[in-house]
């Protein structure tokens, strides 16, 4: 059996494993939600505010919108149990008995939890997409929608990666998930005050600070692709939502989510290649 | 390709100078022992004394602080599928993802066998092991629904499949039935002396290591105490062997009679009722003194029913070890 025919195996494995455990199942219920039911909502009560011109557009709300929260926590809930379950459970110990390569195994539960992300944000593009042309008739510049589909996948692999690293390193999945949660939240709240703080004295520290911020640019290379490619009136309703980009270039934000993603990867691949494979925890 | 010094002769398992210290905390060592192809190797101690440490060390799965610990001539850590390429392993009550079926868990792991390529030659594999192992009424239902006793018929089962050359079993009969363990007492049997296989099995129960197994390799506290063929340890420890016989009761004059043979160093009676059981402890092989026993007894004439080794030598012979090495810390 060729290397990847094992991990094509575990990437099945993974996928299989992470829909049993029903937090998946959740995590699609709530995309569903997210991806419906603020178009209802908008169209039930603000037709008359939004400018007609915006509405051939107006798809792309629900991705600005749901991106930067739940789609970075999608990625944190995923990722930090694909690894720490298994030793929770003890499962990875009759796994790792067979003869097998352990970077088989750490590459096929990784992308196997990745692709789950991926159909979950594809989940959620196509009912934005359903859901403006349901209620705000056709719609236009679809053809940015895999350039999008590339910026979040790509955009979300650092808080994913972040995630699978901690549930291997801390090897217990609500510790994993607190600690993945609290680097988000943290750099989050600090990005927005450094901001703050920046327009306040002008000082260039508070901007490099908030520049390297894992969110700042996790949230900037969607709005930094996708904008420029849209009409200036769309504006009038992305006000509504985070559309501003911490980072000032997209050359940037690609350099900063692949230094923060492939470091995260690394150290978590390298401590899993190294260390003993614990027994059930607890 | 990375090569392995292995001869014919060479050891399957061999554990030299090997150490597991967990910071301060020195869990085994140094362990020295070796398993040959075909033995049947039961590997006894009491909890806590490192046999699954050295299991879990020989998988690859925790690395040794010292030492070196070889599997098919390759350290299975750094070499994990050289040396695991054709030994399996059965954990002891194995912890199974809960949504898989039986027939899920060994289509995984049949997976990763270069003999089952084709999908037809991996069912046929994967009925007949669910067939020997008495699954197959249970194939397609999910392992959290499963008893403890089918939840080990497929540790070993996962093991089985594909007929590896060596099998590692970590307490197979645990959680089984009288009549399940006598089968798979079986099945071990057959795959050694079909496959000549090497079995190497940790196990708390003293008469299926004694029935099964070839050898032994006795761990306590860490540090192995005996090892060797089974007969050999149970004399080494025991110094002496046991005879068993059942008679009508026997007259003060006939026991007087057995006790002035050299070999025999005490009589004692078991217990009473129409027929009585005698103990006898014997300086030497039971084999050479059986017939003169008999012949003092029938002489006499009382009845003998039966006259046999003593029974449980293994597990005497395991309390005993242990017994010496109370109190002694590593």
């Amino acid at each position: 059996m060729t290397r990847i025919q094992v991990i094509y195996t575990f990437i099945k494995y993974e996928i299989r494993r992470a829909i049993a455990r029903k937090k998946v199942l959740a995590l699609v219920a709530f995309t569903i939600l997210l991806g419906t039911v603020p178009y209802y909502a908008l169209s039930a009560a603000g037709t008359t505010l939004i400018p007609t011109s915006t509405y051939p557009h107006i798809w792309i709300v629900g991705l600005f919108a749901v991106g930067p929260l739940f789609l970075n926590f999608t990625a944190i809930l995923i990722a930090a149990g694909a690894m720490s379950e298994e030793y929770e459970q003890g499962t990875a110990e009759l796994l790792l008995s067979k003869p097998i390569r352990r970077s088989d195994y750490f590459i096929g539960k990784f992308l196997g939890g990745f692709l789950l992300f991926l159909a979950i944000l594809i989940l959620n593009i196509s009912l934005c997409v359903t859901s403006a042309f349901t209620f705000f008739g056709i719609q236009t510049n679809l053809q940015i929608i895999p350039g999008m589909f590339l910026a979040q996948s790509f955009s979300s692999l650092l808080f994913f990666s972040l995630a699978f690293m901690a549930g291997e390193l801390i090897r217990r999945s609500s510790l994993a998930y607190i600690f993945s949660s609290a680097v988000f939240f943290s750099s989050f709240i600090i990005s927005t005050f450094m901001g703050l703080i920046y327009s306040l004295t002008g000082k260039e520290i508070y901007r490099s600070i908030q520049i390297i911020l894992p969110t700042s640019s996790a949230n900037s290379l969607p709005i930094q692709y996708a904008l420029p490619q849209l009409p200036p009136d769309i504006n009038t309703i992305l006000r509504f939502v985070n559309t501003t980009s911490a980072v000032p270039t997209i050359e940037l934000s690609i350099q900063i989510l692949l230094v923060y993603t492939l470091l995260t990867i690394s150290i978590a691949f390298a401590y899993f290649l190294n260390t003993d494979i614990s027994r059930k925890l607890g | 390709m990375i090569k392995s010094h292995q001869t014919n002769s060479s050891p399957v398992i061999e554990f030299n100078k090997v150490t597991k210290d967990y910071g301060n905390n020195k869990i085994i060592g140094p362990v020295n022992f070796s398993i040959k192809k075909g033995e049947i190797v039961g590997f006894l101690g009491p909890n806590g004394s490192g046999k699954t440490t050295c299991i879990r060390l020989l998988l690859g799965l925790i690395k040794s602080t010292s030492g070196s610990v070889k599997v098919n001539g390759f350290n299975p850590v750094k070499n994990h599928v050289e040396a695991l390429k054709d030994l399996a392993y059965s954990p002891e009550l194995p912890n199974i993802q809960t949504f898989f079926s039986p027939r899920d868990l060994l289509n995984l792991v049949s997976h990763e066998l270069p003999q089952f390529k084709n999908k037809i030659s991996r069912n046929e594999e994967i009925n007949r092991i669910l067939e020997l192992v008495g699954l197959q009424e249970y194939s397609d239902i999910k392992v959290g629904k499963l008893s403890k006793g089918m939840i080990q018929r497929l540790s070993v089962a996962q093991a089985l499949i594909g007929s590896p050359q060596t099998l590692i079993l970590d307490e197979p009969m645990i959680g089984l039935d009288p009549a399940g363990s006598a089968h798979f007492r079986k099945v071990f049997q057959e795959y050694a002396k079909e496959s000549q296989g090497t079995v190497f099995m940790s196990s708390h129960i003293m008469s299926e290591v004694e029935s099964l197994c070839t050898s032994i390799v006795i761990i306590h506290r860490g540090k192995i105490l005996y090892q060797g063929p089974v007969n050999d340890v149970t004399q080494k420890v025991l110094n002496h062997s046991f005879i068993q016989m059942e008679t009508s009761p026997l007259k003060p004059k006939t026991i007087k009679q057995l006790e002035k043979i050299p070999e025999i160093i005490k009589i004692e009676t078991k217990h009473s009722s129409e027929s009585t059981v005698y103990e006898i402890t014997l300086q030497e092989n039971d084999r050479v003194i059986r017939p003169l026993i008999s012949e003092v007894i029938v002489k006499s004439g009382a009845k003998l029913y039966t006259i046999k080794q003593g029974e449980k030598m293994l597990e005497r012979a395991y309390i005993e070890a242990l017994k010496d090495k109370k109190g002694e810390k590593m």
